[in-house]
């Protein structure tokens, strides 16, 4: 008894004594609305809605905001208290008349762009839309600028000095390598296998 | 060639390894509060216990804490001794609101026979206030200047200093607002 007492006194009378007695005017009804959506937003953009107009709109429009709590899912398919209390939100402000628009905008106030599955085209996002594009134009760049550029044949022939027994390696086994030496005799045309050395400058 | 090669790979990889360098010792699941340096949003709140709702207007005047938390959160434990040391030192000169956020009433009272409170706890019916402050977890605690602006946004359990750090600075948000 003693307790209960002592736990009335701490819970109800404490903000009594620790708030300003001069401005405790409200009444329980007052209990909120949408007082602070109405100070955020101003004036509903939108008609009232009502019935299973009201419904399809909340799960449409909750399906577009991300529920904070969870991974990845939106506040129409998350099981999550939170995610419940925002779509009765939700639900409250389109039956006060407010547009698709302002109710994200009013999530947004609170939550920051985080809260948009589907965050609007502008400012820094304008990269995520633009970064994919401009990696691929940087891409097909760098294989256009490879492809365009292949080695002249000059490019890859061994220096004049290098010896060709250097250039043309034969293989260790002798009969193999009479054979190797046939077939170069015969593909390229070189007097006995052996690459003739370069002439001139 | 390969100075061309080296040019490329350098030219992408220094702006990436910037990035990740800068953003090393940053939480990424803390995101700032839009609400910060705005009008802290109105509410009305019930009591623990019954009695007069609480609204913002009757915080105006003095710097206002408004402490998030809950009875199944085991940080709020940790914190609880803090917020009540500091409200019982500042005294009438700050006022400290618990908000409740997604718990039962009786739970609620239970917990603060057992742990005492130096101040005000009032049940968020539908959790409408922490939706207009963007609560996603708790503790989360809120530093209002005596104009009614939030002045900060602390995720998870206050230790002593940064209590103190955030009054210092809502207090002088006074100041400046006069």
């Amino acid at each position: 008894m003693r307790a209960r007492l002592g736990f009335a006194l701490l819970v109800g009378l404490t903000p009594a004594l620790a708030l300003p007695a001069a401005q405790a005017t409200s009444a329980p009804d007052e209990l909120p609305g949408i007082e602070d959506a109405a100070e955020r937003l101003g004036p509903p953009g939108a008609r009232p809605l009502s019935g299973a107009e009201l419904e399809a709109e909340t799960k449409r429009v909750s399906a577009l905001l991300r529920c904070p709590v969870c991974q990845g899912l939106s506040v129409a398919d998350s099981p999550a208290t939170l995610a419940v209390n925002m779509r009765n939100r939700v639900r409250e402000l389109l039956a006060a008349g407010y547009a698709e628009q302002q109710v994200l905008t009013y999530f947004e106030g609170a939550y920051g762009e985080f809260v948009r599955l589907d965050p609007p085209v502008r400012g820094v996002n304008w990269t995520l839309w633009l970064a994919p594009l401009g990696a691929l134009l940087l891409g097909s760049l760098v294989v256009f600028w490879m492809m365009r550029a292949p080695k002249a044949p000059g490019d890859v022939a061994l220096p004049a000095e290098r010896p060709a027994a250097a250039a043309d390696p034969l293989p260790d086994d002798a009969e193999l390598a009479q054979y190797v030496l046939r077939v170069r005799e015969q593909v390229y045309g070189w007097p006995g296998g052996v690459r003739p050395a370069k002439t001139g400058s | 060639m390969n100075r061309k090669v080296l040019g490329f790979g350098v030219a992408l990889v220094v702006p990436l390894l910037a990035i990740l360098v800068v953003n090393l010792g940053r939480d990424p699941q803390r995101i700032d509060s839009p609400l910060i340096g705005r009008p802290a949003p109105p509410f009305s709140l019930a009591p623990v216990g019954g009695g007069e709702p609480l609204t913002l207007d009757k915080l105006r005047g003095r710097p206002a804490v408004l402490n998030f938390w809950a009875t199944w959160c085991a940080p709020c434990y940790e914190e609880h001794p803090v917020l009540q040391a500091s409200a019982r030192t500042l005294g009438p000169d700050v006022q400290f609101v618990g908000i409740v956020y997604e718990d039962q009433e009786e739970n609620v009272r239970s917990y603060l026979r057992s742990q005492g409170s130096a101040y005000p706890n009032f049940m968020d019916a539908g959790g409408r206030a922490a939706i207009a402050y963007g609560v996603s977890g708790v503790p989360e605690t809120y530093f209002i200047s005596p104009d009614g602006a939030i002045v900060d946004k602390f995720s998870g359990p206050l230790d002593a200093r940064s209590l103190a750090d955030r009054v210092a600075r809502t207090r002088a948000a006074r100041s400046a607002s006069r």
